[in-house]
């Protein structure tokens, strides 16, 4: 699994998400007045339409502060038991029977079983859930205005705040019931699906080298298993008769030899490490080049999709992570380094073997460096190695930092100069990883490839420090909240729509906001002329586009100056600027779900929840209050 | 506006547009009226005179293009005024999955009533309209008089001071019909005040205090209903202890003048046909306020 964006820590979020959140809806408001006040001036007059603005502002504030919790109430119980009248429960029950005839084809065998299982319970229920809420929501409202029920009700005294948020609440009521329901019904079904053992026989076991039995006592052995769920894990025990399955298909079992005469009997233990939540420590990556001298980025290989940045083998290039707050007690015994490598190769090589690289440890106060460990570089998936807590170098130096001048009309440049070590430092035989490479939990990790002529593709997540796991069964949960983040959205949004379209136009511009925010970065691309990475969008705006596909225009050349030019970037600014202001205003739909996470065995940070739990309430927020304004201007008797 | 009128238009109007705000009909114009505390107002009109329109500008669920309607001194469109007004629509536009008891307690639920208070009313109000024994089958269940019944009962949950009800008696047997109209005359006597709109002339007739009858969203007439009523070229004398001989010789006179006693005083004419010869007046002369003078 690729985490492309990084996590900002909770607080750093906290500084800038909620201020964007009011920037935004603070102009939207302010946009949505002076828009009102110039329909309300083209029908009434300037002067009149001063007091008709002043009056629905004044009243709009009355009616969002002054809502009164026990009718929100009575309107989400009703909005709940209309949804019920709605036999919303057949969701759950296609959701059994969905779940009955997969486990005919989910194939428990599978190189990941986890990701399997748990991307499609978390897929079936996330389509069945947010189908369900669209139609609920969407259509509710249109509903209610159609067979004129909501006639009785606003003509009580009902606030169309009140209206608009106890929908809200109340198909979130209905969700999130189905979605606890499912959840727990989808972790017995994945629970028992991977849930399995094997056998380990006498027979299927050889002793390891010729080593003879002590009277009574055992030799160490390997062998293999059973065939059980597709698959066969290689056996050891040694001489104690302790063992283990060793790792196949994401998991591995604990072994259990028990001696009764010259009877052996084995008794091997349910799955391990298979429903797991890692806790990845993510560290901050730059590079520095075949001459020590410090880069933000490595080499470009020619991929299109520049995610990963590669360093040269055979040379001083490295890729460094810098790791901060990093705990002892964390890692008590070694740090479990993971990562999933991209390997760029200009000749074959050993395919087999793997590409050698090392792994140097540097503290950043001192420069203290030592190699701590080489190892075989596996492509394509996420290799294990570990650094223990006493490092017994190869190779001890100081790796000083020096700014050196930059080329000619360039800022200056950091180097990393080698220095050898003093002699007692030389001479020492261990180095404890906290107390002489880290400077208060912060210490860089650097990863060399040691094949000339070949390359290390890294980006910033693809090596982490893993510590301790976290419970899977509440990444579990966490991957639910996902859903449940999506769930709300679909749900804002479609009685936002609900409010001023009619249901079927309703569903489809929901469906159509939510695809749309998918569009997001390439909307802000499109609006702005420059990508993400500050790379320049060519092509210009819509008009400008359709006008180079018309006449066969390469994307990267000069339009021909004139009034056809002139007119298109003058239409294409206006289209830019409304472009602009849906992607401030669209949610990336797809970064609240969490599914990959849970499904990878990743756990979702506390971080990760809070942010996007705030997100969805900042949308939900700003969504029932714009439908409380379509309600609230509307007619409802029209 | 006076403490004693509950209702005040001015000069309200509305005209209904299309999706692009071209002019598509004009429902009212300028209508003035004041409705007092106690009274049994009634609306009367032929299809689209604007007497529905009207009614839902009062409860705000329509705009005015022009004008104002003040209830209870409030302008239609706020909220609040609702806490002291019942509504009882053309159809009872109710949720049918909910039962009758279910129905009250959810509208009452929307006055903030305490969940004793919602549980008096409801058993009140449900043998007020006779649902006892059907109190709780969902309303899908119910024929068109008892969804009138109930519907009735929704609208009197938070004992307001104004009720509108919209045609009524629509769908009432005889036997309900004279039980509405009672339940009427009944909270007329309670203080309350009430503005009905029906195409039951008699029913009108039979309630109502004053009258308006629209006709094209214009005012055609105002007045009591025994006033407009009455044939003003008429006498008609109802006298006690007249002796046999005052009889005979009033006999007498008229026989003399070549006609024939049949009752004395001022005959009424049906409400049905002032309704009518307004209409026919009104079709013949567009404009024109067919009779004045005639409020009480």
């Amino acid at each position: 699994m690729i985490v492309e964006t990084q996590q900002l820590p909770f607080l750093e979020w906290l500084q800038s998400g909620p201020l964007i959140w009011l920037k935004v809806v603070g102009t939207l408001a302010l946009a949505g007045l002076v828009l009102g006040y110039l329909v309300a001036a083209l029908r009434n007059g300037p002067v009149a339409a001063l007091g008709i603005t002043r009056r629905v502002l004044f009243s709009g504030v009355a009616d969002l502060v002054l809502i009164s919790p026990r009718r929100v109430w009575a309107l989400t119980r009703l909005a709940i038991q209309d949804s019920l009248r709605r036999r919303v429960v057949i969701v759950f029950v296609v959701f059994i029977v969905v779940l009955s005839f997969a486990a005919w084809f989910l194939d428990p065998g599978s190189e990941h079983p986890l990701r399997l299982y748990i991307s499609f319970v978390l897929t079936s229920t996330s389509y069945l859930v947010l189908l369900l809420v669209l139609f609920l929501s969407a259509l509710s409202l249109p509903n209610d205005l159609k067979a004129k029920t909501l006639h009785t009700i606003v003509t009580k005294p009902v606030r169309p705040s009140e209206i608009v948020l106890g929908r809200m609440l109340g198909f979130t009521v209905v969700g999130t019931l189905l979605l606890v329901v499912m959840g727990l019904v989808s972790y017995l079904f994945v629970n028992r699906g991977l849930a399995h053992t094997h056998e380990v026989v006498q027979a299927d076991l050889t002793p390891v080298g010729q080593a003879q039995a002590p009277s009574g006592g055992l030799v160490p052995m390997k062998g293999f298993s059973s065939k059980s769920h597709g698959h066969r894990h290689d056996v050891l025990v040694d001489a104690q008769g302790r063992g283990r399955l060793e790792m196949a298909q994401d998991h591995t079992h604990a072994l259990v030899c028990t001696t009764s005469g010259d009877e052996v009997a084995y008794e091997v233990g349910p799955p391990e490490g298979l429903l797991i939540a890692r806790v990845p420590v993510y560290g901050k990556l730059r590079f520095v080049d075949r001459e020590r001298v410090e880069k933000e980025k490595g080499i470009n290989v020619g991929d299109e999709w520049a995610y990963r940045s590669y360093i040269e083998g055979g040379s001083l290039a490295a890729a460094i992570w810098t790791f901060d707050d990093v705990r002892p007690e964390d890692f008590p015994e070694r740090l479990q380094i993971e990562m999933t490598l991209g390997v760029f190769r200009t000749t074959m090589g050993n395919i087999v073997e793997g590409l050698p690289g090392s792994f140097l440890i540097r503290n950043p106060k001192t420069g203290l460096t030592v190699e701590a460990r080489i190892f075989k570089a596996k492509e394509f998936t996420t290799d294990v190695q570990y650094v223990p807590r006493e490092i017994a170098p190869t190779n001890v130096y100081y790796l000083r930092r020096e700014t050196i001048a930059g080329k000619e009309g360039e800022e200056p440049q950091v180097k990393y100069v080698r220095e050898d070590a003093d002699a007692a430092t030389a001479d020492k035989a261990q180095f404890d990883l906290f107390e002489d490479l880290s400077d208060n939990g912060r210490f860089e990790v650097w990863l060399q490839c040691l094949a000339p002529m070949q390359y290390f593709g890294a980006a910033q997540a693809d090596l982490y420090l893993r510590a301790s796991d976290a419970s899977f069964a509440l990444n579990f949960v966490k991957g639910y909240f996902g859903i449940w983040m999506q769930m709300v959205l679909v749900i804002a949004f479609g009685v936002m729509f609900s409010t001023f379209l009619s249901g079927p136009v309703a569903m489809i511009a929901t469906v159509g906001a939510l695809l749309g925010g998918l569009f997001r970065p390439f909307m802000i691309a499109l609006a702005t002329g420059q990508t993400a990475e500050g790379k320049v969008f060519y092509g210009g705006g819509p008009v400008e586009s359709l006008i180079r596909i018309l006449t066969q225009q390469n994307v990267v050349t000069e339009m021909e100056a004139g009034l056809r030019t002139t007119v298109a970037q003058t239409v294409d600014g206006v289209l830019q600027f409304l472009i602009w202001v849906m992607a401030q205003v669209l949610p990336e739909f797809g970064q609240f779900g969490s599914a990959d996470y849970v499904a990878y065995g990743f756990n979702i940070s506390g971080a990760w929840v809070a942010e996007h739990g705030l997100s969805t309430l900042g949308f939900f927020v700003a969504l029932f209050v714009v439908g409380y304004f379509f309600l609230k201007t509307r007619e409802v008797a029209r | 506006m006076p403490n004693d009128v509950v209702i005040e238009t001015r000069n309200l109007t509305k005209v209904y547009r299309d999706f692009w705000g071209r002019q598509k009909v004009r429902a009212l114009k300028a209508l003035d009226l004041e409705i007092r505390r106690g009274e049994i107002f009634g609306l009367l009109g032929p299809n689209g005179s604007g007497k529905t329109t009207t009614i839902k500008l009062l409860l705000g669920l329509l705009f005015p293009t022009s004008g104002r309607a003040l209830v209870f001194g409030r302008d239609a469109t706020d909220v609040t005024k609702n806490e002291r007004i019942g509504y009882l629509p053309e159809e009872s536009y109710l949720y049918k999955f909910l039962s009758a008891e279910e129905t009250l307690d959810f509208y009452g639920r929307l006055f903030k009533m305490s969940r004793r208070l919602r549980r008096q009313r409801t058993a009140e109000l449900i043998e007020q309209v006779g649902l006892v024994r059907a109190k709780r089958r969902q309303l899908r269940e119910y024929s068109k008089g008892m969804t009138r019944r109930i519907g009735l009962a929704q609208a009197l949950i938070n004992d307001p001071e104004l009720i509108l009800l919209d045609e009524p008696t629509t769908g009432l047997d005889p036997l309900g019909t004279r039980d509405m109209k009672q339940m009427i005359l009944d909270l007329r006597d309670r203080g309350k005040t009430i503005v009905m709109c029906s195409h039951q002339l008699d029913d009108v007739q039979d309630v109502c205090d004053r009258i308006a009858i629209l006709y094209e969203g214009e005012l055609k007439e105002l007045g009591r209903v025994d006033s407009l009523l009455k044939v003003h070229d008429v006498t008609e004398i109802h006298a006690k202890k007249v002796s046999d001989e005052t009889q005979r010789q009033i006999k007498q006179l008229i026989e003399r003048d070549g006609g024939e006693l049949v009752s004395m005083g001022n005959p009424t004419i049906t409400l049905e046909r002032l309704f009518l010869d307004i209409i026919e007046e009104s079709e013949a002369h567009p404009g024109r306020r067919v009779r004045g003078g005639r409020e009480a």
